[in-house]
Parts: structure tokens; C-alpha cells; sequence
């Protein structure tokens, strides 16, 4: 798993981490207000520039995100089948397949914000939010949050396929679920003890000198889409 | 130039560190918790593994850094991490873009109930110390103010009266409930497991 921060000089990377928050917020948003076909063929639009700002090859996401996939997959499949003749309904299947769809456009977005976002960046960004030891927090812990969620997915996934091929999910669901918990616990407590010693070793302290943040004339188009966003998801919800 | 002197920083203490590790894996396992879903025999909703992930923040980062873990689940999910059911993300959520917006923000008061219970107060038991009883009956306090909270979400926005919110929001969760009740005391029980 290599979805983690790359220095670079693309568009994305110049940006104020503030910008590109605002617009991962607003698309979010957006996207679930417009989970129709239409909608997600345009937000899709948006999704590739985007990848394009940051220099991410949508091959190479869409690899780094492979054992979020089986999931977004099968749901609609299970949603579409029935028990009988004529096995399979594409109306039932639709709703879920959009939703999953837009799973997929969100999480690209997501891959575009951690290439091209440091750490730093997203705690800078939180602290000016948020001020005080409740930011300083806030920021740390959502900036890590942000950096592990692929790293853990993965774990999880590797686990299940574990499990599965040792005919594991033949087992009670209570006995299934509390194994690959355990797994997945140790696998993130040994990661978080690694985590604290790596920021033990850099005097992981509170008031670090932070990133200066400084709305530059590239975030000017970056903060019009997301209040363009933000207006359009509030249109289509009102 | 830096204007920073040595004499300014404030180190973060090396329990905090920990802690402060732990409890952003924690929330970011939550998040992935969120992508696996088991069928469940019976009712029609597969199970999704987010609330285990609750109560096991409780039992074993304790009240205090369990409720700071799910503070920051819901942070970076507002911030468009897609940790919310179904891979969701943004503020709008949190908001009320979804009816189960109500779920969400009963997790952190949930995992510092949960927490408080099972350890007897603020200061945390080894695990192999936690009696099953305070463990269990912490849980089910804790899933009855998640499910208060989400009937009471669902009741908000599909504005829908108590009986309906009870037959949409609660009842089919339950069974499944009582499955991640067991699953987290075997996975507190099985001896492997590193939390202290």
C-alpha cells in the first residue's frame, strides 16, 4: 500500500490545504445529494481533473483502493438477486449501484488529497479551524486518521481473504466476526505503538512550527468549486 | 529564521503520545470497519462492523481516549475521510444529509459510557481484570443511547413518529447486536489480544 504523501510540484500540491478540504467537503456533500446518473457522469468530470491537478493516474488509485472494491461490487449484486425466476432485478440493483459508484468517486478524491496533502498540512489546516489544545488534537489525530484509513482497509482485507481461504467463513457469525477483530485490533495496535515511538523519536510535541497557510491565486478556483459545489448540493436538497 | 525556541516546545508525554496514537487507529479501524459487512441470517441488513468498533473502543482505550477516539472518527469524516457507513464522507452527513446521522454522533458518548462502565469509573483495568458482567451490561447502556440517538435521527429527518422509527431504526439491529455483544467479549477474552 502506497497511498501516502509524494512531494511534487502539481497543481493540487500548491494549493492551501484549507482549498482542497473545503472542496473534498463540498464534493462529498455534493455527491450524495446527486447520487443520479447524471450527476455522478458530471461529478466523474470533476473527479478527473482533479486526479489530473494532483499527477495521480486513476490505474494507479483505483489499484491502491482494490480491497475497498469486492464491497462496493457485491452490494449491488445482492441487492439486484432473488430467490427465484427471474433471478436477478436491475431496477433493485440501480440505487446501490450508483451508491457504490459513488463510494468509488469519493475515495478517488481521497487518494488525490493524501498524494498530495503532507500530514503537516492537515493539521495546520484543523488548528486554524479549530483553536487551542482541542484543535492541536483534532488536528494530530484526524491528519493520522486520514494517513491510516487505506493502510487498515487493506489490513482488514487481508484478513478476511485470510480467513476465507482457510474456509473460515464457515464458522458462526459471532466466532467470524470476533476473529477478524482480533486481527485486525493487534494489527492496529501494533501500528500505533510503532506510530508512537516513530513520534517519540521526532519530539512529537505540541505547538510545532506548522506549515505557514497562505491562500494563494491557484486556490481562488479551487475555493469557487467548492462554494459552487456547496450551493449546488444545497440547491438539490432544499 | 524559525521563530521557535527550544524552551517553547511542548512535548507531547509519552503516554499521550500512545494514547494519541492509539485512539487515531482506533477511529481509522472504525472507518474501515465500516466496509465490512457479513450477511446476516434472518433480517434483510447485512451487518456492518462499525459499532463493534464502538464498544471495543470503550472496553479497551477507556472512557476518556474511547469518546476522543470517536471524536476523531467523526472529524475526519466531516473533514471527507470516507469512513461513515457505506463509505460515506463530508459534513453534510453529520449534518443530517442522511437519515442515520443520528447513529453517528451517539458514538463518542456511547464508547465514554461504555468505557466508564466496564473500568468502574475513569481509571482502566487490565483487560484480563474486567469482569464479563460490567463489560456486558456496558454495552448494552451503550447501545441503547446509540439506538436512541439514531431513532431519534431518523425521527428528525424522514419525520416519521416513534413506532415508525422503532420498526426502521432499531428492531432488525438488534439480533446483529447482540452478535458484535458476544464477538467483543471473545475478542476481550482471547488471551492474544496486546491492548493493557
Amino acid at each position: 500500500m502506497t497511498l501516502t504523501y509524494e512531494p511534487g510540484g502539481s497543481l493540487a500540491h500548491g494549493l492551501d490545504p484549507r482549498s482542497k478540504l473545503a472542496v473534498q467537503v463540498a464534493f462529498a456533500t455534493a455527491a450524495l445529494v446527486y447520487t443520479t446518473p447524471r450527476g455522478l457522469a458530471a461529478l466523474t468530470g470533476l473527479v478527473a481533473g482533479m486526479l489530473a491537478a494532483a499527477r495521480t493516474s486513476p490505474l494507479w488509485a483505483l489499484r491502491e483502493l482494490r480491497f475497498v472494491l469486492p464491497f462496493v461490487v457485491t452490494a449491488p449484486l445482492l441487492e439486484g438477486a432473488t430467490l427465484g425466476s427471474p433471478w436477478f432485478v436491475a431496477g433493485d440493483a440501480a440505487a446501490p449501484a450508483l451508491a457504490s459508484y459513488r463510494i468509488v468517486l469519493v475515495l478517488l478524491v481521497t487518494a488525490a488529497f493524501v498524494r498530495s496533502t503532507p500530514v503537516r498540512d492537515t493539521r495546520a489546516a484543523f488548528q486554524w479551524l479549530v483553536p487551542g489544545r482541542p484543535g492541536q488534537f483534532l488536528g494530530t489525530g484526524a491528519a493520522l486518521v486520514f494517513r491510516f484509513l487505506p493502510v487498515l482497509q487493506a489490513d482488514v482485507g487481508r484478513i478476511r481473504d485470510a480467513h476465507r481461504s482457510r474456509l473460515g467463513d464457515e464458522r458462526p457469525l459471532a466466532e467470524r466476526i470476533s476473529l477478524l477483530s482480533v486481527a485486525a485490533i493487534n494489527r492496529a495496535f501494533r501500528r500505533a505503538d510503532r506510530l508512537a515511538l516513530a513520534l517519540q523519536a521526532r519530539c512529537f510535541a505540541w505547538n510545532p512550527t506548522l506549515p505557514a497557510l497562505r491562500f494563494g491565486r491557484r486556490d481562488v478556483p479551487a475555493l469557487a468549486l467548492a462554494v459552487g459545489l456547496s450551493a449546488a448540493a444545497l440547491h438539490g436538497a432544499v | 529564521m524559525s521563530d521557535t525556541t527550544t524552551s517553547d516546545v511542548d512535548l507531547v508525554g509519552d503516554e499521550a503520545t500512545l494514547n494519541i496514537a492509539r485512539a487515531a487507529l482506533f477511529a481509522a479501524l472504525v472507518g474501515a470497519f465500516a466496509y465490512v459487512s457479513f450477511p446476516f441470517p434472518g433480517t434483510p441488513v447485512p451487518v456492518t462492523l462499525q459499532v463493534l468498533g464502538v464498544f471495543l473502543a470503550g472496553i479497551l482505550l477507556g472512557p476518556v481516549w474511547g469518546g476522543a477516539a470517536m471524536v476523531l472518527y467523526l472529524a475526519a469524516g466531516a473533514a471527507g475521510a470516507p469512513v461513515f457507513s457505506g463509505g460515506s464522507a463530508g459534513l453534510g452527513i453529520l449534518l443530517g444529509g442522511k437519515s442515520s446521522f443520528g447513529y453517528l454522533w451517539s458514538y463518542p458518548v456511547a464508547a465514554a459510557l461504555i468505557g466508564a462502565v466496564t473500568h468502574g469509573g475513569l481509571e482502566l483495568l487490565d483487560t484480563d481484570e474486567i469482569p464479563v458482567g460490567r463489560m456486558v451490561a456496558g454495552m448494552v447502556a451503550g447501545t441503547a443511547v446509540i439506538y436512541a440517538l439514531g431513532a431519534a435521527g431518523g425521527m428528525l429527518v424522514n419525520d416519521i413518529g416513534v413506532r415508525t422509527a422503532m420498526v426502521q431504526f432499531v428492531l432488525p439491529f438488534i439480533p446483529a447486536e447482540i452478535s458484535k455483544m458476544v464477538a467483543a467479549v471473545l475478542v476481550v477474552l482471547v488471551d492474544s489480544i496486546r491492548a493493557k
